[in-house]
Order: structure tokens, then C-alpha cells, then sequence
């Protein structure tokens, strides 16, 4: 009980004091830090549509927020949920392109995923077999990634009629607005229900025990007689599912678009929101999906910020590092 | 065919100098314990730093300077701005023991932001910004100024007192400290220094290689500098022929884009597909210092 509250008491500290400096470099840069965080924090919270575009937004945050997590369990720095969120939104792009009527969205679902933990897998064999750092191999994933699907999205996968995007999930394997006239699709429930499963999964499955050990000390887990070999494999295609399902659902599950961005500008970024979420959530699944809340918030109020005060929307990111810079003193490293 | 051949590698060399200058930064601050994976962000930051600086001097601080000082002048500063980002960072992991990794990555999203932020708060335009005339600099000087100071480092680290003392931080702290050496100090100088070399491989991007500054101009080489400190095995020297290796690939992936001999979106997945094969095959081979990364803190 007091290492929750210290560890909340932490975090906001992290937080006022990220915000704080925040303030200062906007009006260094002659903006309004008053009327932009009054924009920012307070707007989405004082409308329905909103708040409901800002949870819309916080579910694929908190789906590669997993991604992270989990890996940080296993001892990793998985920062490839960028690239793997693109792999996804491919699949779907895919799965329509194959299947014009309901059959796209099982098959969105099963491509997107596959391809993502395809995608994963080299890294994770790259450091089982070779020992390369997974940072180094993960962000060399995501370029290549990046440049593959922008390529399927401006050729095969291209909407003839707006080429600034790719073809459409056909009507039928499309999730709509569970309410009316937002955002809100079943992506959101989906994601927070990832989020209790993978809690359940790393707190009380045997696996999700070895992945733990693993994580905190290899050579203790190979006393008790896990691999860590299998558990890291395990911790880098789990975070894959999740990172995969993400990008599925901002194709399959994000009106009105119901397509992937020729720029990815739908995705793109995504991986990274999943760090701060993850690193502001402590690495434990629930927490993670309630800083992805925070983050959605965040995203939703920017857009409020750039329209009301003039602010640039990139100013959320700088905030996203600033807030993990003060998480990262907090964090004293185990001796 | 010849003198194709020697256009090549003069490409490939021009290409390998923003590799080359991060990674002597980076093995500097390893080889001193701390581990830096905020390289890339902090070569954004220089990137941006340089030309928005002199912009700022020159245009709206009203000061006077001759002519060709300028496009060094915006690299001395995106220099100092590289050091003061890696004091903060040699700070949290020397003095406050904090973790490195988080606040390298800290770095990274903070550099995206500020950089995307700074290009549209300053020059009121979205994410691009062509360099003037007047603050774009010869990258040839750059070049051999990177390889002449792989050589000072190679010598500074092996033959002088001062780099006995900083590899004596990164391998073994503790009797560093025990043989009276401040190694709080000289991690939070070894990274400082690093940084700033990151940064002025950032202004080499945006001033004096590509005369242009975007919210992604580092485009990954960063990271393909952290692995080229893996590749050159935290040597100065064999970092030069690693750099040209990755620089190679960088220049090739323009060649074939201009020759049109496939969709630039393939071409420009060769870097990172030759850094991975490249890193899949010798990484056994390496051997970081002993302490990099660990906190060091007094008993």
C-alpha cells in the first residue's frame, strides 16, 4: 500500500513538473500556456463527443502500451510496436482487398496479426540467437516497415478514387459508432478488455510467471527450469498481437475513414504513445490502460489546443518526454 | 567505371559522416559508463538547433559577422546545444543514478516534439524547411575534420592518462573511485562531450549534407550509429571503416534511387536492412565495457 502511493505520488510529481516546464518553453515560444492547457485538459473533459473521441483515441494507445509492458516484464526494450501497428493496419488493408463483403473483418483480424507477429519475430530470433541489442533491430524494423507499407498503400492497396488513402473496409466488416454521431467503436472496450486479459495473463499463468523470472534474472529462472529463450520469444509475440490488433482497428474500427492513410499519418506514432503509456503505467497492464486514458485525453485536447490557442499539435510529444525524463530519475536502477 | 567508382565513395563517405561523428560521441560515453540511446533525438535536436540559431542571430538578433562564419557558427552551436542535453542526461545517470535507457528514450520523444514543434512555431511552416544560402556549409571540410578526430579519440582513449581514466569509469567504477577518481564527473563530461558530437552530426544533416531541415531528418541514424559502436567493438578507429560501411548503404540507396532501378520506398529500406544483417553478424564478436549502463554509486 505505501509503494502505491509512493509510486502515484511519483507520477505526479512527473507529471506537474513536466507540465511546468512545459508552460515555460510555450511562452518562450510566444504561445499561451493559460489558454492552451485550458484547451488541452479541460476541453475534452467538458464535452461528451469529446471525451468519447479522447477514450476513441486512447484504445490502440493502450494496446501498444501492452506491447511495451509486457516486454519490459521479460527484461525488453521492445520499441518495435511502431512498425508492428503498420504490419497490422496492412493486414486489413489486405483483408479488404481480398474480400469484398463480411469475411474482411475475421481476416483482417487474422492477417494483421500474423503479419505483425512475423514482423516481430526477427528481432526476437535476431537477439535469441545472435544476442543483438533489440533497441538497434526493433527501430530498424519500424523504417523498414515504414517504407513497405507506404509502398502497398500507394500501389496495390491504393483507393482509386481518393489516392490519399487506401482502398476501404467494405461496409459490412466495418465496426460502426457504438454511439451515435463519435468516435466510439468497439475497438475501446476490445482494448481495455486486453488490457484485465494480459494483467490475468502476467500476474497468474505459468507463463506469465516465466517471463517475469526471465525478465529479473535469467540465471535464477534457468535454476527453476524456465528458458528464457521461450519466455523472451513469448514476451516479443504477445506484445506482437496486441501492437498487430492496434493497427487492424484503426483501419477496420475508425470512422469515418475506414482506411489507412497514404502518410500513415492514422497510425503513425502509435508505438511511441505505447512507451509513455507503458512507462507512465509502471509496466503494469491496468495501470497502462488507465495512462492511455490520460494520453487519449491528451491527443483529443490537442487538436482543441492548435484550434483555440494556436499552439502546435507536436507540443504533446514534447510533454510525453519531458514527463518520462522525470520518471526516468524517479526510477533508481536495482543493484 | 573508374570514376563512378570514386563518385561512390565520395558519396559514401559524405554519407558516413553524421554516422561516424555520433558514433565517436557514443563511444566516448559508453566507454565512460553511461549508455546513451538518445542519439538520435539529440542529432534531431542539432539538426535543428544549427539553422534556427542562426536564423535567430543573424535575422532577428540583428548581428553582424563575415559571410562564411555562419555555417560554422551554426555548428558550434547545435554543438552546445548537444552538450547541454547531455548534461542533462549524464547528470540523471551519474549523479541521480537514474535509469539510462528511460531517459534516452525520453530523449528520442522529446526531440521528436520539439523539433516538429520548433520547425512550426519559428518558421510558421509545417514540418520542412529549406536552408539559406548563406548558412550552408562545404560538407567536404566535415569530413575530414570527423576522420581527424576518430584519430584524436583513438589516441585520447589509449594513449593518454585521461582515457586510461575514463575506461577505468566504464569498466570498473569501483576502483576508479578507489584510486580517487571522481567518476560522477567524468561519466557527466564524457557524455556531455558525446552529446554534442551527436548534435554537430545533426547540423552536418540539415546545414551542410541535405540543406534541409524535416521533423525526421535523422531518419534512424542514430540508431544505426549505436550500432555501429557495437560494430567497431568501442573503438574510434575501427569506427571509421564501420561508418563507411553504413554510409556506403545510405549513399547506394540514393544511387539506386536515381537510377531508377526500383520504387524509392525500396531503396530506402537498404540502410536498415544492411544495419541489421551487418549487426546480426558480428555482434558476437563485441565486447562493451564492463560497467556501461550500471549505475554507479558509492558504498
Amino acid at each position: 500500500m505505501r509503494r502505491l502511493l509512493l509510486s502515484i505520488l511519483n507520477t505526479a510529481v512527473a507529471l506537474a513538473a513536466a507540465f511546468a516546464i512545459g508552460a515555460a518553453a510555450m511562452w518562450a515560444t510566444g504561445y499561451d500556456p493559460v489558454a492552451s492547457y485550458s484547451a488541452m485538459l479541460f476541453t475534452p473533459l467538458a464535452d461528451r463527443v469529446y471525451l468519447l473521441s479522447a477514450l476513441a483515441f486512447s484504445a490502440p494507445i493502450v494496446l501498444t502500451g501492452l506491447t511495451f509492458a509486457v516486454g519490459l516484464r521479460a527484461g525488453l526494450f521492445n520499441i518495435g510496436g511502431e512498425g508492428q501497428v503498420y504490419m497490422g493496419a496492412l493486414g486489413a488493408v489486405a483483408a479488404s482487398y481480398l474480400a469484398r463483403n463480411a469475411a474482411a473483418l475475421p481476416l483482417a483480424v487474422a492477417l494483421g496479426v500474423a503479419l505483425a507477429v512475423a514482423w516481430s519475430a526477427v528481432p526476437a530470433l535476431l537477439r535469441i540467437w545472435r544476442g543483438v541489442n533489440e533497441v538497434i533491430s526493433t527501430i530498424m524494423m519500424n523504417w523498414v516497415a515504414y517504407w513497405l507499407v507506404i509502398m502497398l498503400v500507394s500501389t496495390v492497396f491504393v483507393n482509386p478514387l481518393q489516392p490519399e488513402e487506401s482502398i476501404k473496409t467494405p461496409e459490412e466488416a466495418r465496426l460502426q459508432p457504438l454511439v451515435a454521431g463519435t468516435d466510439l467503436t468497439l475497438a475501446v472496450p476490445l482494448a481495455y478488455a486486453a488490457a484485465v486479459l494480459t494483467y490475468i495473463f502476467v500476474r497468474y499463468s505459468v507463463w506469465g510467471y516465466r517471463i517475469s523470472i526471465s525478465g529479473q534474472n535469467p540465471l535464477v529462472a534457468k535454476a527453476y527450469g524456465v528458458k528464457p529463450e521461450r519466455a523472451l520469444l513469448l514476451a516479443f509475440v504477445v506484445g506482437a498481437v496486441a501492437a498487430g490488433l492496434a493497427g487492424v482497428l484503426q483501419v477496420v474500427a475508425r470512422p469515418p475513414s475506414y482506411s489507412l492513410a497514404r502518410n500513415l499519418a492514422n497510425v503513425y506514432g502509435l508505438g511511441f504513445d505505447g512507451i509513455t503509456a507503458a512507462m507512465l503505467g509502471r509496466g503494469h497492464p491496468l495501470a497502462v490502460a488507465l495512462a492511455a486514458v490520460f494520453l487519449g485525453i491528451l491527443q483529443e485536447g490537442a487538436r482543441h489546443m492548435q484550434i483555440e490557442a494556436g499552439t502546435p499539435f507536436e507540443y504533446v510529444r514534447i510533454i510525453q518526454g519531458l514527463i518520462i525524463l522525470f520518471l526516468a530519475i524517479q526510477m533508481l536502477r536495482r543493484p | 567505371m573508374t570514376e563512378l567508382l570514386y563518385l561512390l565513395a565520395l558519396q559514401a563517405l559524405l554519407a558516413s559522416v553524421p554516422i561516424l561523428l555520433a558514433t565517436l560521441g557514443e563511444i566516448l560515453t559508453e566507454r565512460s559508463g553511461v549508455v546513451n540511446i538518445g542519439v538520435e533525438g539529440v542529432m534531431l535536436l542539432g539538426a535543428l538547433a544549427g539553422p534556427l540559431l542562426v536564423d535567430y542571430m543573424r535575422l532577428r538578433a540583428g548581428l553582424q559577422l563575415p559571410e562564411p562564419l555562419w555555417p560554422l557558427v551554426a555548428m558550434l552551436v547545435a554543438a552546445a546545444v548537444g552538450a547541454l542535453v547531455g548534461l542533462i542526461h549524464g547528470y540523471i545517470s551519474a549523479y541521480l543514478a537514474g535509469d539510462q535507457i528511460i531517459s534516452g528514450v525520453a530523449i528520442n520523444l522529446f526531440a521528436a516534439g520539439a523539433v516538429a514543434y520548433g520547425i512550426q512555431a519559428y518558421w510558421g511552416v509545417a514540418g520542412y524547411k529549406q536552408i539559406p544560402d548563406w548558412a550552408k556549409a562545404d560538407p567536404v571540410p566535415v569530413a575530414a575534420f570527423s576522420i581527424a578526430l576518430a584519430g584524436l579519440m583513438w589516441y585520447l582513449l589509449y594513449k593518454t592518462r585521461a582515457g586510461a581514466v575514463i575506461r577505468a569509469c566504464g569498466e570498473s567504477p569501483e576502483a576508479a573511485f578507489n584510486v580517487g577518481i571522481d567518476v560522477y564527473k567524468v561519466r557527466l563530461i564524457s557524455t556531455a562531450a558525446g552529446s554534442s558530437l551527436a548534435a554537430l552530426a545533426g547540423a552536418y544533416l540539415s546545414v551542410a549534407y541535405l540543406s534541409v531541415v524535416t521533423k525526421e531528418i535523422s531518419a534512424g541514424r542514430g540508431f544505426i550509429a549505436l550500432a555501429n559502436v557495437v560494430f567497431s567493438n568501442w573503438n574510434p578507429a575501427l569506427a571509421v571503416a564501420g561508418a563507411f560501411v553504413f554510409g556506403f548503404f545510405d549513399a547506394l540507396s540514393y544511387w539506386l534511387q536515381t537510377l531508377g532501378v526500383a520504387r524509392y520506398e525500396i531503396t530506402r529500406m537498404i540502410p536498415y536492412v544492411a544495419t541489421l544483417l551487418i549487426v546480426a553478424g558480428v555482434i558476437g564478436r563485441a565486447k562493451p565495457p564492463r560497467a556501461v549502463g550500471k549505475a554507479f554509486r558509492r558504498e
